[in-house]
């Protein structure tokens, strides 16, 4: 039995998703820039697809640039101003690095990962230009307060206005990890600028899109034939973006029962192990988290010995942080949270998707429980 | 409980005797050797994808795993070695070198210091009673590799893959479900096997093009890209085309030209006698008399008279090249030997 519960890290393509890709590799082939009408219909079913993409976010088609994935986004997005800009400790590497080029400030999280919107506050300076908050953390599933900081940036453009200061601010989210359990709506979520990818609901890998409302001037990183408005240069990834469309529709319409869905599983797997292992550590805000995700740690175990153990047992499972484990470096947000280094190192993450059933979380929590306690039989003895 | 830490390389054979180990109630370690790492001109370094099935098996078995940093060292022991030798116009052998500097001396060092009692790798040998013994696989033998290991080491060394064939030791490790049991066999210098020496050497050295010499007419063929790359014997890569193969007899470091020649039966592709350098026994000084000698890895023995330092061949062999080793053998006891230097008469 194979049971795959990585799915932060990658999801498997919906048969329907290829589906509706396919035609674009062949019969569909034509350059939508192309004036004959066989192109002119890859066109249209293109913009489509922006269009359908668009209303779930409740934006314009006009606002979407499509990219060659989240990180392209990310990048897309700090290049769209200069001066101060504000994020947090426990962002993903791309929006760390992007916010580098610059000067920043990255506030503090509480234990839980969350950010305190009054930190944010209290981070801004007058030419504070773009504050970025990832929706939900994708080591340990904590889901930002966004709303609420969409509040404080509104206050602070009345502050601005009152002040006479014409510096425009804006707020970014990387949403990757949290489509699909999330509401993204823009107004709802009060951000002027949204990134999010294909790959992580179903979709196909290295597609992605910034929104960014009409107001924010993107300054092109890939300038070139004058695609996507001039946003962004390249032949349009026509399968790509039609893909990530009915992804996105299809994520859309299961969000709610799937959510519920994966909570029950993920609670019911967390209690099994909480059971079994009384000192085991569980990370990530007890309410506001990811449904599907599942972040524990095993103090004084070495969690890259458990992915092993467990992968023979064909579990799949990612220590803390994937991009972490791989410099074998420890993951900035479980130093940021205040995990003792005994305790990251013997952490795994868990994320459950469409695939997770009852019978598969059943096989999953008996292969942790005992592939965690032969190493823990190993290191007391 | 008798402690032993096992080299773990992530390749099958030191997986499997990690496991003969455990399974012969020893107390074990597994040590992934961190020797090498730097990506080259069309080749991926898999160092990190080894370390990372060396643990795997180190999880199956239930073992410890550590390991030990000998990038610096490996460097300068190993590499710097080598090249320094290629620049002199020798062949080296960076194996004898590694297993000399590395794995039973800094490695055994490492362990010991660490607690174990003995170390083990998945080396094809024997030793019995502190001596180095050929390993029942004739075919698989790595005494060849062997031969400057002292005895203090080898007293603290298990070849547990000693008594089995390649064939067995694949078979053992499938019916132990290793996970490394189906992975293909690498050299022990991984990048030279992979991109070749040729181009291995160009990150360290800028070669000096020369002139390729028609040892019997003086007659200049051709250039070549460096005499460094040319090794004696070699039919390859010589880029003079037509008629029959030349073969190179011999290079001149300083002035950079490179002797090749037709005649299959040069002298200088065959020889006799050969004075041993840097000769090295295990354990007693082997006394003047008759042997069977390695003129390199997987060669056939062949008979030998040594005679204060030099080797007499039976019969003259070929491409007995300089930089390279000479092993002596007595019976089933692997001696030692030394390296050759060049031919007297050039």
């Amino acid at each position: 039995m194979t049971v795959y519960l990585d799915h932060a890290a990658a999801t498997p393509m919906d048969p329907e998703v290829t589906k509706a890709m396919l035609p674009y590799f062949s019969d569909a082939f034509f350059n939508p820039s192309s004036p004959y009408a066989p192109a002119v219909t890859v066109r249209r079913d293109y913009d489509a697809a922006k269009v359908r993409i668009a209303a779930i976010l409740g934006a314009q088609a006009g606002e979407l640039t499509m990219t060659a994935g989240a990180t392209e986004s990310v990048n897309l997005a700090f290049a769209a101003g200069s001066g101060h800009v504000v994020t947090t400790v426990i962002e993903h590497q791309a929006v760390l690095a992007a916010a580098d080029r610059s000067d920043n400030t990255k506030v503090a999280v509480d234990a839980h990962g969350r950010v305190d919107p009054e930190v944010i506050r209290n981070a801004l300076q007058p030419d504070t230009w773009l504050v970025s908050v990832g929706l939900a953390n994708n080591e340990i599933g904590t889901v930002q307060p966004l709303a609420k900081i969409a509040e404080v940036i509104r206050q602070e453009r009345a502050k601005r206005r009152d002040e006479g200061n014409g510096q425009p601010i804006y707020l970014h989210t990387d949403a990757s990890q949290g489509v699909g359990q999330i509401d993204i709506n823009v107004a709802r979520l009060g951000v002027d600028l949204l990134t999010m990818n294909a790959a992580k609901i179903y979709g196909p890998k290295q597609v992605g899109l910034l929104y960014a409302e009409r107001g924010v001037n993107l300054t092109p990183q890939i300038v070139g034939g004058g695609q996507e408005q001039g946003r962004r240069s390249g032949t349009e990834n026509v399968a790509g973006v039609i893909g990530m469309a009915e992804a996105l529709a299809r994520a859309d319409a299961a969000r709610k029962t799937e959510t519920r869905r994966l909570f029950d599983l993920r609670n019911s797997l967390l209690s099994t192990l909480e059971a079994a292992f009384p000192e085991m550590v569980v990370s990530g805000h007890p309410k506001h988290r990811l449904s599907g995700h599942l972040h524990v740690s095993f103090p004084g175990i070495d969690a890259e010995r458990l992915v092993f153990g467990l992968e023979t047992k064909g579990v799949l499972v990612a220590t803390g942080s994937a991009c972490a484990a791989n410099k074998g470096t420890r993951s900035h947000v479980l130093t940021a949270i205040g995990l003792a280094p005994d305790v990251a190192d013997g952490s795994l993450r868990l994320s459950l998707g469409k695939s997770t059933n009852a019978d598969s979380i059943a096989y999953a929590a008996d292969a942790i429980i005992e592939v965690v306690g032969k190493e823990m039989r190993r290191v007391n003895r | 409980m008798t402690k032993v830490y096992v080299g773990m390389s992530g390749g099958v054979d030191s997986s499997l005797t990690a496991a003969l180990l455990v399974e012969q109630g020893y107390e074990v370690t597994g040590v992934y050797m961190k020797n090498w790492t730097q990506d080259l001109p069309g080749l991926k370094c898999p160092w990190a994808d080894d370390l990372a099935d060396a643990k795997r098996v180190a999880v199956q078995l239930g073992i410890d795993f550590e390991v030990f940093d000998f990038e610096n060292e490996y460097k300068q022991k190993v590499v710097e070695y080598m090249i320094d030798e290629y620049k002199l116009g020798r062949t080296p052998n960076p194996d004898i070198m590694c297993n000399q500097e590395v794995k039973f001396r800094l490695f055994l060092d490492a362990a010991l210091a660490h607690g174990a009692d003995m170390i083990a790798t998945g080396h094809y040998a024997r030793v019995q009673d502190g001596i180095l013994q050929l390993a029942s696989d004739a075919n698989k033998d790595q005494t060849y590799f062997l031969y400057r290991v002292t005895k203090e080491a080898l007293d603290k060394t298990l070849f547990p893959l000693g008594e089995y064939s390649k064939p067995e030791v694949r078979k053992m490790a499938e019916e132990r479900n290793l996970y490394t049991a189906a992975k293909k066999d690498s050299q022990g210098i991984c990048f030279v096997g992979q991109i070749g020496i040729r181009d291995f050497l160009r990150q360290y050295v800028d070669p000096e093009p020369g002139d390729i010499i028609d040892k019997q007419t003086g007659k200049k063929l051709g250039r070549h890209d460096g005499a460094i790359f040319y090794t004696l014997g070699q039919r390859h890569g010589l880029d003079i085309g037509g008629g029959l193969p030349y073969y190179v007899v011999g290079k001149d470091m300083a002035s950079g030209e490179v002797y090749v020649t037709r005649d299959l039966n040069d002298d200088s592709l065959w020889r006799k006698t050969i004075e041993l350098s840097s000769v090295h026994w295990i354990g007693r000084e082997a006394p003047d008399g008759r042997y069977q000698v390695r003129i390199r890895h997987r060669a056939p023995l062949v008979g030998a008279e040594l005679k204060a330092g030099t080797l007499v061949l039976d019969e003259p062999q070929r491409a007995v090249t300089a930089g390279q080793s000479i092993v002596v053998y007595d019976g089933e006891e692997c001696l030692g030997g030394g390296i050759v230097g060049f031919a007297p008469s050039r």
